[in-house]
């Protein structure tokens, strides 16, 4: 049979990382096919290929569409060719109506003007397609989660799609949603609708899937055929490879223990669910806990609040070198010598379009003072010192961050939490996007922080990076403590077990 | 290391040179001493709020209310003083406080409850201009009883002796050049990129010749006007905010990037507050000034001033946006207006054209921002 949608030989570079490097895919027609991996495994980026996100010629290697070469220059492009994803963040406008949505971009005309009786019509038909009880004038903001998911799909299919890409679709669904969803699905099978599957979940996997493919580090390891497969060996070939020199983590001697959360239960919002479900832990000075989890497992919302950044405290408490901390905010967290160095370096971590130095002493500048005004050379000093222990590859302070490299960025980000000279620190995915050699200069620098008697809390998606790393780790299950393991404990296998919520928690 | 000059550093200068000179051919009295003097009269109205303006705008806000505030202001202070017999300090003093209170209270609800700064400030300019009418009962009242002046009448019409002008243009220019020479050998010292000797040397020549030319220009007149000395003062303490303190580098932080400065340990909150709190000082300042300058307090005091003060902030190459923006740069900006609009007095061009031309003026400015900013 041949492949509807194949990618042969795919590699796709970004400043500084390789993202994908020679994978190939192949999807037959009514296939539902599962894409398995770690996070950063490259799952995402393919998504992105395969529905056009990243154009034709943004990467090497060929996609065939039917056996003929698909060079899709656009979204939009990949959708006429029938092709349609489903994002994790759904892509729908609150404030228009269930019918509205379904059309948006392509809605019927009578000339100038919207047809609503064939809006409507249309609307009612796609909705009863994936079984959506509601009115085509509902507006979207009143419909869940998992009925927002069914109009996405429904949209896609007012599109025609003949391949439907779901990214993490039950993320965020209910276990009743889910089997709509998976039933929903088995359909579209039956129609000849074939279906990529982005899970971490393998439960539905392996429920649904007739093959699997593991990417990791950017490669395909294997495709498997489901009923010839099982969990373990999947996992197997998501973790991998062994841990290698690449973290020479030094033998730690802990200290009295600096932070000590215990209990601590946190809501977004006031009024809303708890996202943080009774999570006690301590860190201790010298000392370097890891943090891992799947996406959404709220480990950088743990590491937000507890820094004063996020989130609304149900209870618990949490202690910072034996005083009470509360929650109250990011400036009186960095008073009290706690320190976060955010994942989202353009987002949180710097200030894109100020210099090198503006960025780094942001945090310290109030303490930089004589009188009531900076004093110029001390704060020079001050930057110019981390500038170079930091070897930030620019022309001077004076250059502007959003100039440099993921990397160097990324140590300007250290370096500004460096400079409040804190005694807890938060490191939220320290290495993500930036390439192998600032990898190993961020992983010394966390060495020399513990030597330092400071005690280091890592958030990471990499198994490898946090085994390697981490005196401790602590995976993090939907919110809730999946395990926590000592360094001699932790096997990928584990730790990934843990993080799937499949087994009960160790030590 | 040297930094290179560009185009764009002398932009505003060519433009504001340009205006002079057309006006100067077009209307010769343009260049009169008396002219000039009032020029910069008007000059130090305008910039000294549109330097209050720019302390919102570079954490990302803006001031619709500003030009309501300055007719309330200038109001409430010429009622306390002809109405209920209060000195005019006191009366300045009160009249200053509650501006103080009533843009503080602004910056709390913009900044706590999350209301966009344009809402509230149109708010803003619609109730204080109706409390404006209501405080001065729609009449126009002097701002001092016929004939006689005190400190609120002095504002515009008190001038620095001649002597006394020259010392004073001497002693600023002397400020300049030490601190000049200090702040090279410091950036030196410290590896920063400075100017040529030559540039430099260039640029405080063309400062002290700049300097120069007004005094003696103002003092054919009758010295340096004391709006003047206010907008100076005015100038010093928001460039020394911006630039020397942690308040004015929060400012710039929260303009580029308000989730990372709040990460980073920026108080967002209390530094925008403050930043409209001193804005609510300076509409009180040039309120007295604006309200002096007219002789009285009147229905019309401060129309479409919050328009003038930010087109001056924007074609001095600052960023509505947020996180970009100088005092010098400002100064420039409020320059252009303040000699466009002289010179088209003198040239007795109908007030319809006035509208037209500082539109397409501030048009052109921010699109030759724009576009050297490419390159």
């Amino acid at each position: 049979m041949p492949a509807l949608l194949e990618a042969r030989s795919i590699t796709k570079r970004f400043p500084g990382v390789t993202a994908l490097r020679e994978v190939s895919f192949d999807l037959r027609p009514g296939e539902i096919h599962a894409l398995c991996g770690e996070n950063g495994a490259g799952k995402s980026t393919l998504i992105k290929l395969l529905s056009g996100l990243h154009p034709h010629g943004s990467y090497e290697g060929e996609l065939f569409l039917d056996g003929a070469p698909a060079q899709f220059g656009s979204i939009a492009d990949a959708q006429r060719h029938g092709l349609a994803v489903i994002y994790q963040e759904l892509a729908l406008v609150d404030e228009l109506s269930v019918a509205e949505n379904l059309f948006l971009g392509c809605e019927h005309r009578r000339g100038a003007l919207i047809d609503w009786d064939a809006t409507w019509r249309e609307a009612r038909t796609l909705l009863a397609r994936v079984g959506l009880d509601v009115a085509p004038d509902t507006p979207v903001s009143e419909l869940g989660v998992g009925s927002r998911q069914l109009v996405e799909i429904a949209k896609a299919l007012g599109k025609e799609a003949r391949v439907l890409i779901l990214d993490e679709p039950t993320a965020a669904l209910a276990e009743r949603e889910v089997a709509t969803l998976l039933d929903l699905l088995r359909e579209f099978r039956r129609r000849g609708i074939a279906c990529i599957y982005v899970s971490h979940k393998l439960d539905e996997v392996f429920a649904i899937a007739d093959r699997i493919t593991v990417l990791r580090d950017g490669a395909t390891i294997t495709t498997l055929a489901t009923p010839a497969t099982s969990k373990s060996e999947v996992i197997r070939a998501m973790v991998g490879r062994e841990i290698t020199e690449l973290f020479p983590r030094h033998a730690a001697h802990p200290g009295e223990i600096r932070l000590r959360v215990e209990d601590l239960s946190v809501a977004a919002e006031r009024g809303g669910p708890a996202r943080l479900h009774h999570v006690s832990f301590a860190v201790r000075a010298g000392e370097v806990l890891g943090v891992g989890g799947l996406m959404g497992a709220g480990r950088t919302e743990l590491l937000m609040h507890l820094f004063g950044a996020w989130g609304v405290r149900l209870g618990g408490r949490v202690q910072l070198g034996g005083r009470p901390l509360a929650a109250a905010s990011p400036a009186a967290a960095l008073a009290a010598g706690l320190v976060l160095a955010s994942e989202d370096r353009k987002r949180y971590g710097l200030i894109l379009g100020e210099s090198i130095g503006f960025n780094l002493s942001l945090s310290s500048i109030t303490r930089l003072r004589r009188g009531a005004l900076i004093d110029d050379e001390r704060e020079a000093h001050a930057n110019q010192g981390l500038f170079n222990s930091l070897r930030v590859k620019a022309p001077s302070l004076e250059t502007v961050v959003g100039t440099l490299s993921g990397g160097n960025q990324q140590k300007v980000v250290l370096g500004k939490a460096l400079m409040t000279g804190p005694r807890v620190v938060f490191l939220d995915e320290p290495t993500r996007g930036i390439d192998v050699g600032a990898k190993i200069e961020v992983y010394a620098l966390i060495n020399e922080l513990t030597a330092q008697g400071k005690a280091v809390v890592l958030v990471s998606s990499e198994l490898p990076e946090l085994m390697g790393m981490s005196d401790r780790i602590l995976m993090l299950h939907e919110g809730r403590i999946g395990g926590m393991f000592t360094r001699a404990e932790a096997t990928p296998e584990r730790l990934l077990a843990a993080a799937m919520g499949r087994t009960p928690a160790a030590a | 290391m040297k930094s290179k000059l560009t185009l764009r550093d002398f932009s505003l200068l060519l433009s504001l040179l340009a205006i002079g000179g057309f006006f100067a051919i077009a209307a010769p009295q343009f260049l009169s001493a008396r002219n000039l003097s009032m020029l910069t009269v008007e000059l130090a109205i305008t910039a000294t709020l549109a330097l209050g303006m720019l302390l919102v705008i570079l954490p990302g806000h803006i001031d619709l209310s500003v030009g309501s505030g300055v007719g309330l202001m200038g109001g409430i202070a010429t009622v306390l003083i002809i109405h209920h017999g209060w000195p005019a300090w006191a009366a300045m003093a009160g009249s200053g406080l509650v501006a103080l209170v009533l843009w503080m209270a602004m910056g709390a609800l913009i900044i706590r409850q999350r209301i966009p700064a344009f809402i509230i400030t149109l708010g803003g300019l619609l109730i204080f201009k109706g409390a404006f009418w209501l405080v001065i009962g729609s009449h126009t009242i002097p701002v001092v009883a016929g004939g006689s002046s005190n400190l609120y009448s002095l504002l515009t019409t008190f001038f620095l002796s001649p002597a006394a002008s020259a010392v004073l243009v001497t002693l600023v220019f002397a400020g300049l050049v030490i601190l000049n020479l200090r702040a090279r050998r410091r950036r030196a010292a410290l590896g920063f990129a400075v100017d040529d000797a030559e540039v430099a040397f260039l640029k405080l020549f063309v400062t002290a010749q700049g300097l120069l030319l007004f005094v003696l220009t103002v003092n054919q007149f009758r010295g340096i006007p004391l709006p003047v000395v206010i907008l100076g003062t005015v100038a010093l303490v928001i460039q020394v905010i911006t630039r020397h303190t942690p308040f004015g580098r929060h400012l710039y932080a929260i303009g580029g990037n308000e989730e990372a400065a709040f990460v980073s340990g920026v108080p967002v909150p209390r530094t925008v507050i403050g930043a409209f709190t001193l804005l609510g000082g300076i509409v009180a300042v040039t309120g007295f000034m604006q309200t002096a300058y007219a002789g009285a307090t009147t229905t019309t005091v401060g129309d479409s001033m919050e328009l003038d003060a930010i087109a001056a902030c924007v074609i001095g190459g600052t960023s509505l946006r947020g996180g970009r923006g100088t005092v010098l740069g400002v100064l420039f900006g409020a320059l252009i207006m303040a000699s466009l609009l002289n010179g088209m007095t003198l040239l007795a061009v109908a007030p319809e054209m006035k509208f037209i031309v500082r539109g397409v003026v501030l048009t052109l400015a921010v699109w030759m921002d724009v576009k050297l900013a490419k390159r």
